[in-house]
């Protein structure tokens, strides 16, 4: 027999450093998972600045009652107003996340690479030239659908939006299909499923959800783009009726809106999960639930079946609606008990048969003012507050849907995921960089993000029970009706709330900015940084700071637990 | 050493990482084509309730369609001999059931063309001739994908890449092929058995 296995990639040599990505050919070619993370997070980290500049314009001209102040008109103030949502969710949130666990997940589970190298690479590189084209046709006039009829020219750019869309959609799915892989089978020796990291347990749930209910989405965008480019109409693409003002975007507007949105906030809960017992400095104490909640979480945020054309329109009334609704709070409630259950262990008397080992370190409280403390508490607390906002989104006497509520469960889903992938960014930065990044500016970074993210999402929440439309200028086919669908119940009220809207999205805006300058700062600096700065417990914490080209400088051994760094750290006192 | 305990370190097995990649992408490949056909049920229940016809009386023909289904049922029987020559380190019947399998998916190609041809149906007539175009246009898609999968699968066996102990690729196009005959099966039954 012809035998042509390599040897397991793990004994195979390995090089001593992973530099980084310095010109265009390094980044065209290469199959070093911590290159191509770190492309996924400029890319999301770009169109996180661009997406908050957007938020800060569309909310100045949300608090006017014509759209023709900044925007020109209705249809260009729709295009950029889609714009924002699907970029939030699809070129900052997903990128942002799928860039952190390109570099981190294959170090905590002890692998070399990323399964797939050269498809994870492919991935980035679609996601950058799907994003380009969507952000560019919009420019020129494209966007999802459109509100008061339009040219042959916005016909193609509309074309062209939807091929970037589904090019993007493309591009997770093709990452996620890698970082699932690498959870499911490239896992050290001794980790099993309810021993590997929180995080990245939380990329395997959040990425094989996305995976069930992504190709949907991609499926309607195929359909409507053949209906546009030749087809009978079906899918709202003809553009010269009422009927059709906005169908386009209707039928994709599931992607951001309960339950899906939560699909993208899955490793918020992995990323709490992941930090608490690291600033506690113990075990989590409820790992095992943890992983259990993570799942749940997961499931209730599988939101496919909600697209328009299989509820025959509006899902409000159905049960499974109501009660993924009614739910989704529970995990994520469940994740915070579960990390004050941690801190709890930590400060206050130890309960009976714990071990004095599984404390690590000095007791002090400086892990929960570091800046992946407050982002892990402050996003937790977000994602809070948007399952509940969510939950009071389906109880029926309230009659929420298409109101301004929508748009406040999707902000604080979204931003929860962001303060999250931003604080682990600061928290991985020696692994993802080999720089640490300024501890000063990333506490303001925090509470400025969490803070704009309230005030935000507080106003649209507010407004909702004030009978806001979710999108101002809903269906105004004729352009005399370009006005607010109905006069809210409160105008001065509704006025002020969109100051409060406009004010917190001025200060999102600058704590991107201030992330930026910190890792400008970083870069400048260059200072070494420790391999395990934080007391970090999981795999990657166990190479250099920034890791080797094959992450481990020796194979990891055995895995016992879901600390192996806890583990070692114990062994070593032992023998001591 | 990385030490993370006091036990040595296991012999590492290999993984099967092609096998769980091709896993999630059947998936996510059959997630998009029950994507699009949901809608297609949805738009005929629609059709049926407010003018009673879908598609015109006596177009779309069982016959050629059921050729298609029993050639893909047949594929999955070569498929199979397949993973199990490759397994049994039996080259040659390996070689020849990719082979056959390949053969198999352009006869399904040629039949499906046909079948397209033969109804005359126009992209933008109506709602039941697009969606007929969109539905087996999906699964043409597919299927050039599993063709292709299983040709690369066949070139990389002539070149001696698999074994008893490395068959994963084998199975893994063996998957993806399945779950395309899989397709098909709900094609037939949806837009050819009960129109």
């Amino acid at each position: 027999m012809t035998m042509t296995e390599s040897p397991p990639v793990s004994e195979t040599a390995l090089p001593a450093a992973s530099p980084r990505v310095v010109g265009l050919f390094d980044a065209l070619t290469t199959t070093d998972h911590k290159r191509i993370g770190r492309l996924w997070l400029r890319s999301g980290l770009l169109m996180l600045l661009a997406g908050t500049v957007l938020g800060v314009v569309l909310s100045i001209e949300n608090s006017n009652s014509s759209p023709d102040d900044l925007f020109g008109g209705v249809n260009s103030f729709f295009q950029y107003f889609s714009l924002y949502r699907f970029g939030l969710v699809l070129l900052v949130v997903a990128p942002l996340f799928v860039g952190i666990a390109t570099v981190i997940v294959p170090m905590q589970v002890g692998a070399t690479n990323i399964a797939f190298p050269r498809a994870a690479h492919s991935a980035v590189w679609l996601f950058m030239i799907g994003a380009g084209t969507t952000v560019v046709s919009v420019v020129a006039g494209g966007g999802w659908g459109a509100l008061d009829g339009v040219s042959s020219g916005e016909r193609d750019a509309i074309a062209l939006t939807l091929v970037g869309t589904a090019l993007v959609i493309a591009s997770i799915l093709l990452a996620s299909v890698c970082i699932a892989t690498t959870v499911v089978s490239l896992r050290t020796s001794g980790m099993n499923l309810l021993r590997v990291p929180l995080f990245a347990w939380s990329m395997l749930v959040a990425t094989s959800v996305w995976l069930l209910t992504l190709p949907v989405a991609l499926s309607n965008l195929a359909l409507i783009y053949f209906d546009l480019r030749g087809g009978p109409g079906t899918f709202g693409t003809r553009f010269d009726t009422a009927e059709d003002a906005g169908a386009v975007y209707t039928q994709l507007g599931w992607l951001f809106e309960q339950p899906q949105i939560y699909a993208f906030a899955i490793p918020v809960l992995g990323i709490l999960g992941q930090f608490v017992p690291v600033i506690a400095r113990r075990r989590h104490a409820q790992h095992v639930i943890a992983v259990a909640l993570i799942g749940l979480f997961g499931l209730l945020s599988v939101g496919g079946w909600s697209q328009p054309f299989f509820q025959g329109g509006s899902h409000d009334e159905k049960f499974i609606f109501i009660a993924f609704g009614l739910f989704a709070a529970l995990p994520v409630l469940g994740s915070i008990g579960g990390a004050v259950a941690t801190i709890a262990k930590r400060s206050g008397a130890k309960p009976s048969g714990a071990k004095p080992s599984d404390e690590r370190g000095p007791s002090d409280f400086s892990g929960f003012v570091s800046v992946h403390g407050l982002g892990a508490i402050g996003a937790g607390l977000l994602l809070l507050a948007a399952t509940v906002a969510g939950l009071a989104r389906v109880i029926e006497p309230f009659d929420l849907g298409g109101r301004t509520t929508v748009t406040a469960v999707m902000n604080l889903v979204l931003y929860s995921a962001v303060v999250a992938a931003i604080a682990g960014v600061w928290f991985w930065a020696p692994k993802i960089s080999g720089n640490k990044l300024p501890d000063s500016t990333g506490r303001l970074v925090i509470v400025d993000l969490v803070a704009g993210a309230l005030l935000l999402s507080v106003a649209d929440f507010v407004n909702g029970f004030l009978e806001v439309p979710a999108f101002q200028y809903q269906v105004p086919f004729d352009p005399a009706q370009s006005v607010l669908v109905a006069e809210p119940s409160n105008q001065g009220l509704v006025d002020l709330m969109n100051v409060i809207s406009a004010l917190g999205a001025v200060l999102i805006a600058l704590g991107v900015l201030g992330v930026f300058a910190a890792l400008a700062k970083a870069a400048r600096a260059g200072e070494p940084v420790a391999d395990n700065p934080f007391g970090g417990q999981s795999l990657e914490w166990a190479t250099s700071s920034p890791p080797p080209s094959g992450n481990f400088s020796e194979p990891p051994g055995r895995v016992a637990s879901e600390a192996p760094l806890l583990d070692a750290h114990r062994d070593n006192r032992e023998e001591a | 050493m990385v030490a993370t305990t006091g036990l040595p370190a296991p012999e590492i097995t290999r993984p099967r990482s092609l096998l769980v990649g091709t896993m999630f992408a059947c998936a996510a490949a059959f997630m998009f084509f029950l994507g699009v056909v949901g809608i297609y049920v949805v738009q005929r229940a629609e059709a049926r309730d407010s003018a009673g016809e879908w598609f015109p009386e006596g177009v779309v023909e069982l016959g050629p369609s059921g050729f298609i289904f029993w050639t893909l049922i047949l594929s999955i029987f070569t498929i199979q001999w397949a993973v199990q020559a490759i397994n049994a380190d039996d080259r040659n019947n390996a070689y020849v059931a990719l082979a056959i399998t390949g053969l198999f998916g352009a006869a399904i190609f040629n039949q499906l063309w046909f079948i397209i041809n033969d109804t005359g149906f126009a992209l933008a007539a109506d709602d039941a001739q697009f969606m007929f175009f969109v539905v087996n246009g999906t699964f043409i898609v597919f299927l050039i994908a599993a063709v292709v999968f299983v040709a690369f699968t066949f070139i990389r066996a002539l070149a001696g890449q698999f074994g008893p102990r490395r068959a994963e690729a084998v199975s893994a196009a063996a998957l993806f092929w399945n779950t395309v005959v899989f397709m098909w099966a709900i094609v037939y039954y949806l837009i050819y058995i009960t129109k």
